[in-house]
């Protein structure tokens, strides 16, 4: 007679995972924390300094100089033209909310559903989102070219004697994306307070001491301090999550709201949304990345359960967005109406097709071709390529959709092929204004919340159940 | 009225914590009179303490019920006011007032819940206050008052309650 009918399957590696290679499971003394968050911020090496310097001047040619010109000589130096109105600059507004789209998921969404493996990162994400507004705003005044008459959109009384049209999408968007970015700056400051009062306790002296004494507002950690803190945190954590998914759509239905071919479609809100994740999950797997490879201790603090999180979250993200766009390419498709016909036929078809290919290639394709693979999500600079990439076609996705979607219309004789000027070096300063601010901002501020990896710290527990090690969290919070 | 004297007791961990807190409590001090200090947020229930009480929601709540009817005036009151005829769209619409409505309501919700942490915890703050850095590194410390006289029979109590020190604090400018 026989123990076993079957032989038994090889021992596989992966059983015998360390719980200790999870953050939450390999605390840290909170002073040693606190040290390694400050020299991430103050030890930097001259590379740095120089790459700053390049921005610098990157961004006060193109966002100073050029738009000078483009103030002085009018919206005329733009390739925006009859029919095309709405050009790059438009493009470059809806790509800039799409990447801010990430901060509010990761910080509001995770936090909500309590995905510890958030914790280190959730900072990082939410400057994305409002630096990354900074620059959707500054595309719109582009755009506007009378940018200094931008009150008129104000509900303030003005020589014109008119007040703005609420019911146009127009101001739906200022509306939404003016909430969004009150909000989302609240809600970065709201967790940064005790990391600001904690480099307020270790810096000697100087303006950085007055800068972290102000911002930290004599925050002590005391009962009642915590308490009003963590309640105004849970309300932004809820409240800003339909926030986030109104802002996108509203930008959506600029669109969607005209009786235009390619843009009248009634899933464009939730296909936007999708979009703008799908943006911002990439974008913070590069802005991980390079946290992990440029600033001192990081690699701590960001490890392979961070970025397979992002990973899996791209991967989830990328297929939800083929499913949208799926959507809102068969309708049209199947109902035949000749204009919408022209604009499928022309982006497949047209001059400019290889930019409809290279969308669905690097939106679909490459995040379906790496991501099933656990080994390649954790894996830093592929997860980084992949996100480059994605962003790529993201933006591609938006370009296809303002400019080459507008040429198409029901007025054939306007049909013009959108070529941009003085749009180009604007927005390299829109994305080196981006990285500037960012670069900045980690010199400055600790980019780690330090008390929330503590407190996650606190809230683990590692258990033996058999021969087993067994992970659970205990009630802490 | 007896002399009272200010003690800041500092524990490491959560445990000794608790128990000095109960300690405390079992010597005769009020909740009033104790305050925790701490580097992350430390649930009331472990301590052994009273919930803290926070009027932030609150205020939040009367920030969305005033965003939300500035969010109806701009929609309703302002076409009143100022009506402008666009190719025969009603001027009182209803599907778009949710619109700026949500918009305003969620901006008053989370504007006004910012600044209730700001009124509710005295914010900005910048005199002196009882308070030691080693807390931001870790240290949980609990501060309470006590009659001046019978000080050492609190600091004898901390220590076996596994205090790592205890001693009198003085405001200073953080």
């Amino acid at each position: 007679m026989t123990t076993a009918a079957k032989p038994l399957a090889r021992r596989h590696a992966e059983e015998h995972e360390d719980p200790r290679q999870y953050l939450m499971h390999d605390p840290l003394p909170r002073g040693q924390m606190n040290d390694m968050a400050m020299e991430a911020m103050h030890e930097t090496n001259p590379i740095f300094w120089i790459v700053t310097a390049i921005l610098a001047a990157i961004v006060v040619f193109s966002l100073g100089y050029e738009w000078y010109i483009l103030i002085m000589q009018g919206q005329g130096t733009a390739g925006v033209l009859r029919p095309d109105y709405w050009g790059v600059f438009l493009v470059n507004t809806v790509f800039w909310i799409g990447i801010s789209h990430a901060g509010t998921f990761i910080s509001a969404i995770l936090r909500v559903l309590k995905i510890e493996s958030r914790r280190p990162f959730t900072r990082a994400a939410e400057l994305m989102t409002t630096f990354g507004l900074v620059q959707a705003g500054l595309s719109i005044f582009m755009h506007l070219g009378r940018v200094w008459l931008v009150y008129w959109m104000f509900p303030i009384p003005n020589e014109r004697r008119i007040w703005p049209d609420f019911h146009s999408p127009l101001m739906w968007d200022l509306m939404a994306i003016t909430t969004y970015l009150l909000c989302s700056t609240m809600y970065l400051f709201l967790p940064l307070i005790p990391d600001l009062a904690m480099a307020r306790d270790r810096t000697a002296g100087g303006w950085l001491k007055q800068f972290y004494k102000i911002l930290a507002l004599g925050f002590r950690g005391t009962e009642g301090e915590w308490k009003n803190l963590t309640t105004a945190m849970n309300i932004f954590a809820f409240a800003i999550i339909p926030v986030m998914f109104s802002v996108h759509t509203i930008v959506s239905w600029d669109f969607a709201m005209a009786s235009r071919p390619g843009w009248s479609s009634t899933v464009f809100g939730p296909y936007f949304v999708i979009g703008a994740l799908h943006s911002g999950m990439a974008a913070v797997a590069i802005v991980l990345f390079l946290l992990r490879s440029t600033m001192k201790h990081y690699k701590y603090f960001i490890r392979a359960e961070q970025l397979n999180t992002i990973g899996t979250l791209m991967l989830l993200v990328s297929m939800a967005w083929a499913y949208f766009y799926f959507n809102d390419y068969l309708v049209p498709w199947y109902g035949g109406d000749v204009w919408d016909k022209l604009v499928q036929e022309y982006t497949e078809k047209g001059p400019l097709a290889y930019l409809w290919y290279t969308m669905l290639i690097v939106n679909i394709a490459v995040p379906w071709a790496t991501l099933w693979n656990r080994k390649w999500r954790e894996t830093p600079w592929l997860l980084a390529i992949v996100g480059f990439l994605i962003n790529v076609g993201m933006y591609l996705e938006r370009y296809i959709i303002i400019p080459v979607g507008v040429t198409i219309n029901r007025m054939p004789f306007t049909w013009r092929q959108y070529e941009p000027r003085i749009e180009i070096p604007m927005t390299i300063g829109t994305f080196a204004l981006f990285l500037l601010l960012y670069m900045l901002a980690s010199r400055i501020i600790p980019l780690i919340p330090v008390w929330e990896v503590q407190e996650g710290q606190e809230a683990h527990l590692i258990r033996k159940v058999g021969k087993a090690e067994v992970s659970t969290l205990s009630d802490l919070e | 009225m007896p002399e009272t004297t200010t003690l800041l007791a500092m524990f490491e961990g959560l445990e000794p914590s608790a128990e000095g807190v109960d300690k405390l409590q079992q010597l005769g001090v009020n909740d009033d009179d104790m305050n925790i200090i701490s580097g992350v947020p430390i649930k009331h229930t472990i301590l052994g303490r009273p919930p803290a009480i926070t009027y932030v929601s609150r205020i939040g709540l009367f920030g969305a019920i005033l965003g939300m009817f500035l969010g109806i005036f701009f929609i309703y009151g302002i076409p009143y006011l100022y009506p402008l005829l666009v190719g025969g769209q009603p001027i009182f619409p209803v599907p778009q007032g949710f619109i700026i409505t949500f918009e305003m309501t969620m901006l008053g919700l989370m504007g006004f819940s910012f600044i209730g942490l700001f009124v509710d915890s005295g914010f900005p703050s910048y005199t002196p206050k009882q308070y030691t850095p080693e807390i931001s590194d870790g240290k949980i410390g609990v501060l309470f008052s006590c009659p001046a006289s019978e000080r050492e029979k609190f600091i004898d109590a901390l220590k076996e309650a596994g205090a790592e020190s205890i001693e009198p604090v003085e405001a200073r400018h953080l």
